[in-house]
């Protein structure tokens, strides 16, 4: 038998639901493990066990009475440390706001809640999802299971870390260029940046609004569609909230990929940026599985990733400094150097190149809209090497920025990474499918169907 | 990177403070944002609109 803190979200919920599994049993089987692993990965900043301890008994009781709150009741959940849960500080991983108590949940936050779930603390993220992995900041940064002296990705770093390594089986985490799919790509789970708009960032610190977005990192792919369809839904309090039908993400799972159309966007990884090898290989090995299961694979072109880049670069810092520029001017000692160096770019950019960046962006945006006309999705590499040791700061800063992910942010097109195999020295290796927007069961659907054929969700890394 | 150019720049984003306690960070930010030159194509096209469009009382 699985023991409850490998369960993932759905096989918990359904323990739960068929009264097989308590929430007080598979809460305190979670923070055992916390109890025992944390000091080492470092996810939480904050955890709340007293506060969960009495979400689990309410909802074993709950239960017991045939009362269900929804499909998530009884199941914990991480938070990444920018999104706000009532009561709790959302620090931002940072000094400038250390005593900012959130008076009330965010509104993804307060969905997943009325789907049952458990909020069981605050996760690590980048300084203002950001400013990592650093080491000036009053918190430490996550580290990766598979090797706790190589990096977890971040910014939500915490999500992927605590998620990988069975401290919860699924967490929230924030996607300004990448910040979901890289701990996805690191730790080997699956972290999905759904269609702009489709999750609500009410509640959710800011680092840039038109390329801010919030998914669920979890370790199967069906674990995801069910979280995303707690999550998904309007919020005519956010002003980039999609008024469209927001359920049913996991309709497709069992449907497999015949007679689907994969566009390869091969010069991504070939030509724009040499992946690492084992990198390349296995998002050959990707293709090979899909076309075996059915998919016919062609070859796709999109912008270069250097000018995606420099589009989510320019909107990003520019978005942020307006956000920041007032503790940048009164508090520059209170961020870590990094954000400080990241945030900062913003003050010596002009309006004039901000504009050019956004109407540049409605050009590649039609250009991959013109590509998702010919295909049903896209599939193309996340990171281009495997994670860097966390304390080489050369190296971190080197493989950083090598990767595939800030296209999708700049487009809004749904985005999934997701495990494609394990490197030389043991670490993951990652792919990353896109989609039509608002189509994001689509991209679940060809998830669904590699996961199946290739199994790489069942490893586990060498953390006990 | 002109220095005085950049502390110029720095002084006039209101950025003195940054400026005095953290001058390699100030000048590290602004080598970032003023490499940019010639990585996006931007359109020729004045008629070309910014993303995203104003859409009078929709999604409010």
């Amino acid at each position: 038998m699985t023991a409850p803190h490998w369960l993932g979200v759905a096989e918990a919920a359904h323990a739960i639901a068929a009264r097989e599994l308590s929430p007080v049993e598979l809460l305190a089987s979670l923070l055992q493990r916390i109890e025992t692993l944390d000091p080492l990965l470092h996810a939480f900043i904050r955890l709340d066990d007293a506060a969960a301890m009495n979400a689990a008994r309410a909802a074993e009781t709950e239960i017991a009475a045939g009362r269900s709150r929804g499909t998530l009741h009884g199941v914990p959940i991480g938070v990444k440390d920018i999104i706000d849960v009532a009561g709790l500080p959302t620090t931002c991983h940072s000094k400038i706001l250390l005593d900012n108590v959130a008076q009330q949940d965010a509104a993804v936050v307060a969905r997943l809640r009325q789907a049952g779930a458990i909020i069981i603390g605050k996760l690590s993220t980048h300084e203002f999802a950001i400013g990592g992995p650093s080491f000036d900041l009053p918190f430490p940064p996550a580290r990766n299971p598979w090797n706790p002296e190589h990096h977890p990705g971040g910014s939500s770093s915490g999500s992927g870390a605590g998620v990988c390594a069975g401290l919860f089986p699924g967490a929230l985490g924030s996607d300004t260029g990448g910040s979901v799919r890289n701990p996805a790509s690191a730790c080997g789970i699956v972290g999905l940046k759904p269609t702009y708009g489709l999750v609500s960032r009410r509640g959710v610190f800011p680092l840039s609004f038109t390329l801010d977005h919030v998914g669920p990192l979890t370790r199967t792919v069906a674990d995801a569609a069910l979280m995303l369809d707690a999550m998904a839904g309007h919020d005519a309090a956010d002003p980039g909230s999609a008024a469209t039908p927001a359920h049913g993400f996991d309709r497709l799972l069992d449907r497999g990929v015949r007679d689907l159309r994969v566009g390869f966007v091969r010069h991504f990884h070939e030509v724009d940026m040499s992946a690492h090898p084992e990198t390349t290989a296995a998002l050959e090995d990707v293709a090979r599985v899909l076309q075996s299961e059915g998919a016919e694979v062609r070859t796709v072109t999109l912008p270069t990733l250097n000018e995606f880049a420099g589009i989510n670069r320019v909107i990003l810092c520019s978005e942020a400094w307006s956000i920041h520029a007032p503790w940048l001017r009164s508090r520059p000692g209170d961020y870590g150097q990094l954000a400080r160096r990241r945030l900062m770019p913003g003050a010596f950019m002009a309006a004039g190149d901000y504009v050019g960046a956004q109407r540049r962006r409605l050009q590649v945006i039609a250009a991959v809209e013109d590509a998702l006309r010919d295909v049903d999705v896209l599939l193309c590499g996340s990171s281009m090497d495997p994670a860097s040791r966390i304390e080489d700061a050369a190296e971190t800063a080197r493989t950083y920025s090598r990767q595939a992910r800030t296209p999708f942010n700049v487009t809004g097109h749904p985005a999934l990474a997701m495990m494609s195999g394990l490197s030389s020295n043991g670490l993951p290796l990652s792919v990353q499918f896109v989609g039509r927007y608002f189509d994001d069961a689509t991209v679940l659907r060809v998830a669904a169907a590699y996961e199946r054929a290739t199994q790489w969700h069942q490893r586990k890394p060498p953390i006990g | 990177m002109d220095e005085q150019f950049v502390a110029a720049l720095a002084r006039a984003a209101g950025l003195d403070k940054a400026l005095a306690e953290f001058p390699d960070d100030v000048a590290a930010a602004a080598a970032q944002a003023l490499n940019n030159t010639g990585v996006i194509q931007v359109p020729d096209d004045p008629a070309a609109e910014p993303w995203p469009p104003m859409r009078a009382g929709a999604g409010l």
